[in-house]
């Protein structure tokens, strides 16, 4: 086995990010002797972040593998930068809600930290068990981040249920793994691949039980109908951070396992699950936005806003190829900046309003308009509105599935995410009709007021960060080739020419 | 020698014996206890795949070795959550851990 | 200026829009002089483009790949295979639509500097208002279906925006709403139907989907559906029947925006969108033939709903819904022409409408017909200008609208029954026209504390009336030759407008008389109806009174949509969640009991919690799964 290469200099970032949560850990037992400050902690998870997204950037265009383990090439670069930046982004849009509401910080920063390599490992995968530790690292430290709220006694509940069906749904997905391992008699994806497009598959019937266990266990991790009843309970009661992370971080690793599995080792067997994909994709899409109608909690609303989100990515799944990859990256890249605009500004809502009702947004435009018009300008990309990034990436990855003959399931996806409009549009109205809280009774016949001044500022960690997601949300929108290229990069690798 | 057959057969069983339990208990404990079974049913699969197809390697022995790790750091993990609730409410019942929902 | 900088057209007023978000509370007068300098210079510009046009393609024949085309290429994905331009298309619809657009937008800004000054977001206002001009200007500027959408829907934006203004009223904001969603439902046909054409086509770029279409290349059944779905585009933007009904409610913003957005420009994008692609559908008959019925229905029945509305902004509101009719009933014919020389002539006469009855509201805060009447002493000016754009809506030689419509008229002619449907609701254009001057501005006061307060706008409204008054006399005329050479240009403004068809002008005598008589008749009828004293402004609901009430009611179709929202959209809605919170959560204690009830446990599990609830739906989506892949493989 000395022909393996065992270069660890190809997992800097990975290594960057582990000693980090190590550091983080360590000083966060001792932070009463070492007097923290507490913009420390935050600040070297921050630089930690970027310090892992810009090392990685050293890989670009190389294709290089670590023991044949886990691949350093443009699809892992492409991950490895979105997941750092949305950890440095969480970091300093929610260090003022860390330092209020969380038990323990410095264990919060190191679950956040831990949970990205997870989901770096998840996408750099070559081989079955090492995806699987990496989505495990990722769930643990996500168990124990969703946990740790001070105050609130809904997050021990939902660290529950999430720890209790996250097992359920590992255990779900190693049975499926096996069964695959069976069928093929290799943990590695290339070999794996090989035996499939041969047809020297041992027997059917594992196969396809094995698949449909993989989706059910996987589908957990995105938040597919019908394995998401965890994520609005799990969304609800955890710490904002940890909900943004969620759902960034977390789905965005399990849907790099779901490219590199389905456009790799189970391609050749396409046909078999391919119709899966579909009628998950057509399941959640329809429930997530449906249900979304009618919540009151923001957190249960981009829950389910974000199931019918996944539904989308789904569809570009079970349609895959290097068009409909290339368009998911790119949508996924999107989405992650728009869900995280919307994440950041709730958190500054919150820090001020320590609410997390919707109906306590009515008259934000009027308190604070800049808060008002990220959130407006967040959720009209989600609905896909032109000129914005959810459109553009939408409207790609719509065209990209079209192209695979899935013409009745776009249709569906178009429909629902006018539907989605609607929800979003009512939280829009609230903020931009109806009165603040404590505005005296506007005058019948003229329609005005003299109203106290009910103004207040965004901090300005959190006007930073909103202020770059927004700025990246319309650039997006208007000019969204960069990106695009990046993700062509990315699933060239994939689908290698 | 034994045939295949007779250890999936018995790992299905066991996997479904322990879906059952999350399905059936109340205890967060006991559903502990079935998603350990649930595992267990992987490790005897992955080990059994092992001998039988793949045997002049040992990835599928490492792999159960590796779940059987896993499994423990997740017992350890739900146990705190279970104890911090615990704490809370007096109760490890998961019927009673729903204030969450709709 | 030449065909190729045309997109600095649109970036004008764009650059305005972020000078003005960004800074406006800082400039002096909050940039309102901005909004009218840089639109004046736009002005400017569009009739160069016109005038350069002329030079170019006056005589002889159109090449739709020279120098009025260009594009940059802004996305490309898998090699060429879907491609998106921003590309930049110069033909005589389009210089008709820059002309229109600048002129009326220039004209609404000059007033609203008179009409909005001391509102709050004063600022903001021309803002959005440089917005809605920068994405007006790029939509019929562009080249590509694709950079088309876009505008399309920023419009919408800027529609929304500027119809909520007043978001601190309910109705105001409810308005914006039903008008986003409404056109919304619109835009997703028009988006299916782009991205059908792209399907067969493989390109956005419109000029080579005409050629594509015209050498055959579509199926005719897949043609007629995707031509469909872009129509119901044009149906949501431009309030067709059944889309109609936000228009009238988007009266809520202020009457400048009515005028420009809800009158002369935005509602006009799907007449636009229709004359451009209007090649595709000579190929398809029977998608033209739906844009023929549509816009027919449309004209009639809004004109019915104006002859009893008793808001003034809302009778202009259902007049425009019925003259887009007209127009769409002009495509549907197969007449470009016509339809654009409408649009172009409407666009003048009833943005003068819409600023006059701005004057009205700004003098007197009433905008019931039935409070106001006897204006006319107090303000004058407003008075005949008004006149003179009704004259032009009912069809009375020589001003605009007689010869628009007559051409209109013309195009029917070997069609009867559409021409009758058509002289008729002339008749009533003419009879609601009528009504509407005779009880704002002639007749009794009818409300003496309203009258008193009247006093005349100032210069800085009336002047704009004047301008448009102006132009609503003359426009029609731009279909003599000798005019438009008196002009400067070589072969009259007419064959400017008309570039794609050198037989220009179909005036015939007999017709001509006809459609006169019909505007005189409904005129007279309407004299005679409502001339006189103030209780003849109500008597016509005890006329017919189920008939009125229907119409009131606007044929309740607003009652419809709002039912089929409330019981269809939210009710599968809160199905689904209650199916989520009773059957997996409550019942789904049962049904777990019962899928695992062969273990003859049943008892001890009907108090299963939730967190087995929720492993159950894996469970059910596990076992689901599994059965169909057994079955079906």
């Amino acid at each position: 086995m000395s022909d393996l290469n065992f270069d660890y200099t190809l997992l800097i970032p990975e290594l960057i990010l582990a000693v980090a949560a190590g550091i983080v850990l360590l000083a966060d037992a001792f932070h009463t002797e070492l007097r923290l400050n507490r913009t420390l902690l935050p600040g070297f998870t921050v630089l930690a972040a970027l310090a892992a997204g810009l090392t990685s950037l050293a890989w670009l265009d190389t294709s290089d593998d670590f023991a044949t383990l886990l691949a350093v090439d443009n699809f892992t670069a492409f991950f490895r930068v979105l997941f750092a930046f949305t950890l440095a982004t969480v970091v300093i849009g929610s260090y003022e809600f860390v330092a209020r509401e969380i038990r323990h910080q410095g264990e919060f920063y190191a679950m956040f930290l831990l949970a990205t390599l997870g989901a770096s490992v998840m996408a750099a995968s070559q081989e079955l068990l090492t995806a699987y530790i990496g989505l495990e690292l990722l769930s643990f430290s996500l168990y124990v981040a969703v946990s740790l709220a001070k105050r609130d006694p809904r997050s021990g509940e939902a660290g529950l249920k999430y720890v209790l069906l996250g097992g359920v749904a590992s255990a779900t997905l190693l049975y499926g793994l096996s069964l695959i391992y069976g069928s093929a008699g290799s943990t590695s994806y290339a070999a794996i691949s090989e035996t499939f497009a041969a047809g020297t598959a041992n027997v059917e019937l594992p196969l396809l039980l094995g698949l449909v266990l993989v989706i059910a266990g996987l589908g957990f991790k995105i938040s597919a109908v019908p394995f998401h009843m965890w994520t609005p309970d799990a969304y609800e009661g955890a710490p904002l951070p940890v909900t943004a992370i969620l759902s960034a971080t977390s789905k965005a690793g399990a849907i790099a396992l779901l490219l590199r599995l389905f456009s790799g080792p189970l391609l050749p067997v396409k046909d078999d699950w391919q119709w899966m994909l579909a009628v998950i994709s057509l399941t959640t899409m329809v429930a997530g936005n449906l249900i979304a109608l009618q919540q009151t909690n923001i957190k249960r609303l981009l829950a389910y806003s974000s199931i019918g989100q996944v539904g989308y990515m789904l569809l570009a799944v079970a349609t895959i190829s290097d068009a409909s990859a290339s368009a998911l990256l790119l949508h996924l890249g999107g989405y992650t900046v728009t869900n995280l605009a919307v994440f950041m500004a709730v958190i500054a809502f919150y820090n001020r309003q320590r609410s997390e009702r919707i109906a306590d947004f009515r008259g934000l435009a009027e308190t604070n308009p800049y808060l008002a018009l990220v959130i407006t300008a967040a959720l009209f990309s989600l609905s896909g509105m032109p000129l914005l990034a959810g459109f553009t990436t939408k409207f790609i990855l719509f065209q990209a599935a079209a192209q695979d003959g899935y013409l009745w399931l776009v249709a569906i996806a178009v429909v629902m995410s006018t539907i989605s409009l609607y929800y979003y549009l009512l939280v829009i109205r609230l903020m931009y009709v109806q009165e603040p809280d404590g505005a005296p009774a506007p005058d019948p016949q003229t329609g005005r007021l003299d109203r106290p001044n009910l103004r207040w500022r965004t901090s300005p960690a959190s006007y930073a960060v909103t202020a770059v997601l927004l700025l990246g949300t319309i650039a997006i929108g208007l000019y969204a080739t960069p990106l695009l290229e990046a993700a062509d990069d990315a699933a060239a690798v994939l689908f290698p020419a | 020698m034994i045939p295949l057959e007779n250890f999936l057969v018995l790992s299905a069983i066991l996997f479904a014996l322990g879906f059952y339990g999350v399905l059936a208990r109340r205890s967060a404990i006991l559903i502990l206890i079935a998603v350990e079974l649930m595992l267990a049913a992987v490790s005897i699969n992955m080990v059994a795949f092992a001998a039988y197809l793949d045997p002049t390697r040992f990835t599928g022995i490492i792999f159960a070795i590796f779940v059987i790790t896993v499994a423990a750091a997740e017992v350890g993990l739900a146990l705190g959550i279970v104890l911090r609730l615990f704490r809370e409410r007096a109760s490890a019942n998961v019927d009673e851990a729903n204030s969450l929902k709709w | 200026m030449g065909m190729e900088q045309v997109v600095l057209l649109p970036a004008i007023p764009a650059a305005i829009f972020v000078v003005l978000a960004l800074f406006s509370p800082l400039l002096p007068r909050r940039g309102d002089w901005l909004a009218v300098v840089g639109m004046a210079v736009v002005v400017v510009l569009a009739l160069a483009v016109a005038f350069h046009f002329q030079d170019f393609f006056g005589h002889g024949e159109f090449d739709p790949s020279g120098e009025n085309a260009r594009a940059f290429e802004w996305l490309n994905l898998s090699n060429g295979l879907f491609q998106i331009d921003l590309s930049t298309y110069v033909d005589a619809i389009t210089v008709v639509m820059l002309l229109v657009v600048s002129i009326v937008a220039l004209m609404v800004m000059i007033y609203s500097v008179g009409y909005m000054r001391g509102e709050a977001r004063y600022g903001w206002y021309f803002g959005a208002l440089s917005f809605f001009t920068a994405s007006m200007l790029l939509l019929v500027t562009a080249g590509n279906l694709m950079v088309l959408y876009f505008a399309w829907e920023a419009v919408g934006l800027a529609s929304f925006l500027l119809i909520g203004f007043y978001w601190e009223r309910r109705s105001a904001a409810e308005a914006a709403k039903k008008a986003f969603i409404t056109t919304r439902i619109g835009d997703v046909g028009l988006l299916i139907g782009i991205i059908l054409l792209w399907r067969e086509a493989g390109t956005f770029d419109i000029q080579q989907i005409i050629e594509f279409a015209e050498g055959g290349g579509f199926d005719q059944r897949y043609l007629t559906v995707a031509m469909l779905f872009l129509f119901m585009g044009a149906v949501g933007k431009s309030a067709q029947f059944p889309l109609h009904v936000w228009l009238p409610d988007a009266m809520e913003g202020p009457t400048p925006v009515s005028a420009l957005i809800h009158a002369a420009t935005m509602v006009v994008a799907g007449v636009y969108l229709v004359a451009r692609m209007l090649p595709v559908f000579d190929v398809v008959l029977v998608a033209r033939d739906v844009v023929l019925y549509t816009g027919l229905i449309t004209a009639f029945m809004a004109a019915t709903m104006g002859l009893v509305a008793s808001d003034i902004k809302r009778v202009l509101a259902y007049s425009t819904v019925s003259q887009l009719g007209f127009m769409f009933v002009a495509l549907g014919l197969g007449s470009p022409t016509a339809a654009m020389f409408h649009l172009f002539t409407h666009a003048f006469f009833k943005a003068l409408l819409f600023l006059g009855s701005g004057s009205v509201i700004h003098a007197t805060h009433q905008q019931e017909i039935e409070q106001l009447g006897g204006l006319w002493r107090k303000q004058p000016l407003t008075t005949w200008t008004f006149v003179i754009g009704s004259l032009a809506l009912a069809g009375v030689i020589p001003l605009a609208g007689f010869w628009s419509k007559d051409e209109i008229l013309h195009a029917a002619n070997h069609n009867l029954p559409v021409f009758v449907t058509l002289a008729v609701t002339a008749g009533l254009t003419a009879i609601y026209t009528t009504r509407l001057v005779l009880l704002t501005f002639f007749g009794e006061p009818r409300n003496h504390h309203a009258y008193e307060h009247a006093h005349e706008s100032p210069p800085i409204m009336t002047l704009p009336l004047l301008v448009l008054a102006a132009l609503a006399a003359v426009a029609g005329f731009v279909i003599y030759e000798g005019v438009g050479q008196a002009l400067g240009f070589a072969g009259g403004i007419g064959q400017l407008i008309f570039a794609h068809e050198p037989e220009v002008f179909h005036f015939d005598r007999d017709l001509a008389t006809f459609a006169l008589a019909v505007s005189l008749g409904g005129i007279g009828i309407g004299l005679v109806y409502w001339w006189g004293t103030a209780e003849r402004a109500t008597r016509a609901r005890g006329w017919a009174p189920e008939l009125h009430a229907l119409l009131v009611n606007r044929y309740y179709f607003d009652d419809l949509y709002q039912s089929l929202i409330n019981y269809v959209v939210l009710g599968a809605g809160s199905v689904i969640a209650v199916f989520d919170k009773r059957v997996v959560n409550e019942t789904g204690v049962d049904g777990g009991a019962q899928t695992v009830g062969w273990f003859g446990l049943r008892l001890k599990f009907l108090q299963t919690g939730r967190i087995p609830n929720y492993a159950l739906a894996m469970a059910g989506g596990i076992v689901t799964l599994s059965l169909v892949a057994f079955y079906t493989s």
